[in-house]
């Protein structure tokens, strides 16, 4: 037979596994529920350290939910009620001893739309860090031009760090959230749509930032935009109805994908 | 075939909405108009009150001898001949209608009456003798007539070569500069030695009342009542020596019936010819006396003067309304919208806010006269103002009290409208804020309540407004016709919430029907709403700008 | 599609391209069959003007494939398929590939049959090739057909069929040396006849190629260069995650 020898690496082509990865979060038959609608149902998963993991699938899915499960911003909403475990770093999130804002500091998120808050650039930065108590001066603003720079922003906006951070354009806006989250040096980013309210340019752009968050933050986004989780993310999960129907390497995720709906969602079959 | 096709085009003008349109725009315009029809008829007719008006001298046959008449044409009207025969006046000549006027002729005190009627075809001569000298005085009201002389200590001054006016001018100024000095040991010196005594009474009294009998306290207080009672006599006796100057000069006068009459200078405000005022001289003197009308205190039951202590007073009000008012409401929005579970209860709570808005707004004033002026007012006079009783302190009606029941009168209007600003602030902003780790409290008040602030300032502004214009409750709890000083002054503790005010809206209503004259007040009714609705504007204007201020810096809400 | 029990794209239009696109690369291959088994048949009988004529026409199917080619594009940059179809696509444009490189071959044996047909009256030396032509006349049309049908498993079967035709060729390529060494007259023939007998192997590996990306179409593992043992046990393996 013609070169037996290269035919192991070529099938066995897995670079990626997510079974060889360390663990971030690891979700354990996680349930939740708003009021007696069930909005997820037991999901098992466990999102690599360091890595760029997407969350797709149709509207109402679930993704977003499960996002935001994990820094417990669906605390927020009455009537939620959540079973099994979310680990973060092997410890439950949902334990009762918990501090949420602990879990919130260790955990940026990033929304749909820009959420500037109404303050100077330097103030929106500084938010997080004067939340913890900081307060000299100096070291303020070393962490502001820190982390702008870690959000790719600081070249633009250096000269007018006291302007209202309502001026920038909707892209520089959201990466100045990105900014601000990144201002208090957490362990996770998570996005949520970060880029569906931006234009194309910006949203590259934002992509491009996602690529380099990775190389220090373990980063998951939820996206409606399949060639965007293409494009970025090293993991996809698939979620459908509540459920995670299939969760792997991208690569594979894109080109062929085991599960029959994950089949039908990405190529357009989804309805 | 016309009609038809104006059919169509009268169906085409109504489906294309033109007819909505023109609707709207009608009833705009009338709301326009109406609103500007009313500030146009106070505005004329209360500015006009202060120009000086032309004095005439009219040879008038009243039908049983010919007099003379000296006053002010103040109304003008048409009036059928036969009617004023049957009221028993011979009509000269002979057309169907006459002029009748109303002659403002002033010299109370000596006709009796202000006004006298006066028929065009019996004024067998008008002039406008520009030496016609009106005054206005302290009492009695004005007065008319020609200068004859000038006396010191009962003493014609020398005739001959004498320029009356101006002598009268600048004596007149003399006596303005002894009242302004008189007014100043009154009030303030007098008036804070009057304080201070007041005071040191008091403090004797709760001293008896506590008990102690130790001379010495009683000692103390003694000393510095005497202190103050010998500054007191001092003060006396300059004061009686400024009145003694004051009543030095007067002067005489013929009026219209020929009578001469010394008038003394003492009582005199203010002495002008109209008739002989250019136009410019004219601007000045309305400015004045506009002037006059706004910074001065009112005079001869507030029928003359100002009406500065009710603008004060309406403004000292409505400020400490809004201090009250506003956190308060703030507070219960607050509370209301974020922290509340929302339920029936919390939906029978708003109901109840809402409909509080409703009630009359007397319904407040009784209330406030009856928890806060007898209940909460009459306790702290026992708890704290013992040494005063049975004269009340807080337990009668006070700028505090008036204030706390207009702040429970527009409670709503802030909640309903801060509850609203709350709920627009975007959720993705306060998600935004926890996100980073801040806990709701945090991002309440470092996000939240910033972005809201605009919306505050709306609800205060409605508040301002409704406030400003309520009069109903106030007479309940504390406005009164006049008060004798203001609720801020120099004397420590500088703000006095126990003190009954004047308000602006109550002064009209004082003036408009409570007056002893109330035809001749009716100009100064007008003025008088005119400043009302002003100061209303001003209040709101400002709080307006500090809500634009805001919103500027709050942009986000109208970007999401 | 008609290999998958899948339901249609949401995008009615999307589903018209890729048939429209499987309809012509079809249509293609029925060409290059068609030319295939006319040089064939020009060979063998020493026919001169069906040689003449595969020889000319070739640039149908070049133009073909321009076209195709141009769709394919189109539909990558317009639709961005994804998965299945993003292997679809892919594999369309490589056959067509494929299919030109046939259509090339059989040109190059109708040129070699005109001067073959010019100087051999009867055709006495073509039992050998006419059977290594039957081989791959029928291997190219079973490859077409596991391609229009997307039957991975025949697919395989026939990809490893491609084995056979290198020994027949082997063979004939002996035979002819062969009939070189005792004959050197017959060199210049025997050369001819070499060429095309190269130009059928040929044939037979671009089939084989067409059948490997069915298997990647259908399976999504690619078998180039690989061992049988490993693709069976890999095709299995998916074919049993997917039902």
């Amino acid at each position: 037979m013609a070169a037996p020898q290269i035919s192991q690496e070529v099938l066995h082509k897995e670079t990626l596994n997510p079974e060889n990865e360390q663990a971030c979060y690891e979700c354990r038959d996680f349930n939740l529920y708003y009021g007696s609608l069930q909005a997820l149902k037991g999901i098992n998963l466990t999102v690599p350290e360091k890595k760029v993991t997407a969350f797709i699938g149709p509207s109402g899915c679930g993704k977003s939910t499960l996002l935001r499960c994990m820094n417990r911003m669906n605390d927020l909403i009455d009537g939620v009620r959540i079973e099994g475990k979310m680990l973060l770093n092997g410890e439950d999130i949902y334990r009762k001893s918990v501090n949420v804002t602990e879990i919130r500091r260790k955990v940026g998120m990033v929304f749909q739309k820009p959420n500037p808050f109404p303050k100077t650039l330097y103030e929106n930065v500084a938010y997080g860090l004067r939340l913890q108590g900081m307060r000299k001066k100096r070291v303020l603003d070393e962490r502001v031009e820190w982390a702008l720079q870690g959000a790719a922003l600081w070249d633009e906006v250096k000269d007018r760090l006291q302007d209202n951070a309502m001026g920038l354009s909707g892209g520089q806006q959201q990466r100045l959230v990105i900014a601000r989250a990144i201002a208090i040096q957490p362990q996770v980013i998570l996005l949520d749509e970060p880029a569906s309210a931006l234009d194309p340019i910006s949203t590259l752009k934002i992509e491009e930032l996602i690529v380099e968050l990775k190389k220090h933050y373990t980063v998951v986004i939820v996206t409606h935009n399949m060639q965007q989780a293409a494009r970025v993310s090293d993991y996809t999960a698939f979620i459908y109805l509540g459920e995670l129907i299939e969760f792997g390497a991208t690569d594979r995720l894109f080109t062929n994908p085991v599960e029959k709906q994950t089949e039908d969602y990405i190529t357009g079959r989804y309805g | 075939m016309v009609t038809q096709a104006k059919n169509t085009d009268f169906k085409s003008f109504i489906a294309s909405g033109q007819a909505w349109v023109w609707l709207n725009a009608g009833a705009v315009a009338i709301s326009m108009i109406m609103v500007f029809g009313l500030l146009l008829l106070i505005a004329v007719r209360g500015l006009g009150h202060f120009w000086p008006q032309a004095v005439y001298d009219i040879e008038y046959d009243n039908g049983t001898a010919i007099v003379r008449i000296i006053g002010e044409r103040v109304k003008t009207e048409k009036v059928p001949r036969l009617r004023i025969i049957e009221s028993g006046i011979n009509v000269r000549g002979d057309q169907d209608h006459v002029e009748r006027s109303l002659i403002k002729v002033g010299n109370r005190e000596i006709l009796g009456a202000d006004f006298m009627l006066t028929i065009a075809p019996n004024e067998l001569s008008v002039k406008k003798p520009p030496d016609l000298l009106v005054l206005e005085r302290t009492q009695w009201g004005n007065f008319y007539g020609y200068l004859r002389g000038v006396k010191e200590r009962g003493e014609l001054l020398g005739v001959a070569g004498l320029d009356l006016m101006a002598e009268l001018e600048s004596r007149l100024a003399r006596v303005l500069h002894l009242r302004q000095r008189i007014e100043h040991i009154e009030k303030s010196e007098i008036g804070s030695i009057n304080f201070g005594l007041e005071k040191l009474r008091l403090k004797k009294r709760g001293l008896e009342l506590d008990g102690i009998t130790e001379p010495a306290y009683y000692h103390d207080i003694t000393a510095r009542q005497n202190a103050h009672l010998a500054e007191y006599a001092s003060l006396k006796e300059e004061l009686d020596g400024l009145y003694r100057d004051l009543a030095r000069d007067s002067i005489v006068l013929r009026e219209m019936t020929g009578k001469e009459v010394e008038i003394k200078l003492s009582n005199i405000v203010k002495a002008y010819q109209p008739n002989a005022m250019s136009w410019a001289g004219k601007v000045i003197f309305y400015l004045q006396t506009f002037w006059g009308f706004i910074f001065d205190d009112p005079r001869e039951a507030n029928t003359e003067g100002g009406i500065f202590p009710a603008i004060f007073g309406t403004v000292v009000m409505v400020m400490l309304m809004s201090i009250m008012v506003t956190p308060f409401g703030v507070i219960a929005a607050i509370y209301l919208r974020e922290y509340a579970r929302q339920g029936f209860i919390t939906r029978l709570v708003r109901i109840s806010v809402n409909n509080l808005a409703g009630v009359p707004s007397i319904v407040y004033g009784v209330f406030g006269l009856g928890f806060f002026v007898y209940v909460v007012g009459g306790t702290i006079d026992e708890l704290f103002y013992r040494e005063a009783l049975p004269a009340p302190t807080f337990g009668s009606g006070g700028i505090l009290w008036a204030s706390l029941t207009l702040a429970l009168l527009t409670l709503p209007v802030v909640i309903v409208a801060t509850e609203e600003g709350l709920s627009r602030i975007p959720r993705t902003v306060r998600e935004g804020s926890l996100a980073l780790g801040a806990t709701k409290a945090e991002t309440l008040w470092r996000t939240v309540l910033p972005m809201a602030s605009p919306a505050m300032m709306t609800g205060l502004i409605l508040a301002v407004a409704r406030a400003a214009g309520e009069v109903a409750p106030l007479m309940l709890v504390g406005a009164v016709k006049l008060a004798p000083s203001l609720p801020v002054d120099l004397n420590a503790p500088f703000v006095h919430l126990e003190r009954k005010f004047m308000h602006l809206g109550f002064h009209i209503y004082d003036v408009g029907f409570q007056s002893p004259n109330v035809e001749a007040a009716r100009p100064l009714v007008y003025a008088t709403a005119l400043i009302l609705v002003v100061v209303i504007v001003i209040l709101n204007l400002s709080a307006i700008f500090i809500r634009n201020h805001l919103r500027e810096k709050y942009r986000s809400l109208e970007q999401h | 599609m008609v290999y998958q029990d899948i339901g249609q794209h949401i995008s009615h239009q999307f589903d018209e391209d890729l048939e429209s696109l499987r309809s012509k690369v079809l249509n293609m291959g029925g060409m290059v069959e068609k030319q295939v088994d006319n040089a064939l048949m020009a060979l063998t009988r020493a026919d001169g003007s069906l040689a003449e004529d595969v020889a000319t026409s070739d640039y149908k199917i070049n133009s073909m494939e321009v076209a195709i080619d141009e769709e394919c594009t189109q539909i990558i940059a317009r639709r961005q398929p994804a998965a299945s179809d993003l292997r679809f696509v892919v594999t369309m444009l490589k056959t067509i590939t494929d299919l030109e490189r046939i259509g090339d071959e059989a040109e190059k044996i109708g040129r070699h049959a005109v001067r073959l047909a010019s100087v051999e009256r009867t055709p006495t030396y073509f039992s050998e090739i006419r059977h290594l032509g039957e081989q791959v006349r029928n291997m190219l049309h079973h490859s077409l057909d596991a391609f229009a049908r997307m039957d991975a498993d025949n697919a395989l079967k026939i990809a490893h069929s491609d084995r056979e035709i290198n020994d027949e060729y082997d063979a004939l390529t002996r035979q002819l040396i062969t009939h070189m060494m005792e004959d050197p007259r017959a060199i210049r023939r025997s050369l001819r006849v070499m060429w095309c007998a190269r130009s059928l192997e040929r044939i037979g590996d671009h089939a084989k190629n067409i059948c490997e990306y069915v298997i990647y179409t259908v399976a999504g593992k690619d078998i180039r260069h690989t061992s049988r043992k490993q693709v069976k046990s890999e095709l299995i393996d998916s074919g049993n995650e997917q039902t």
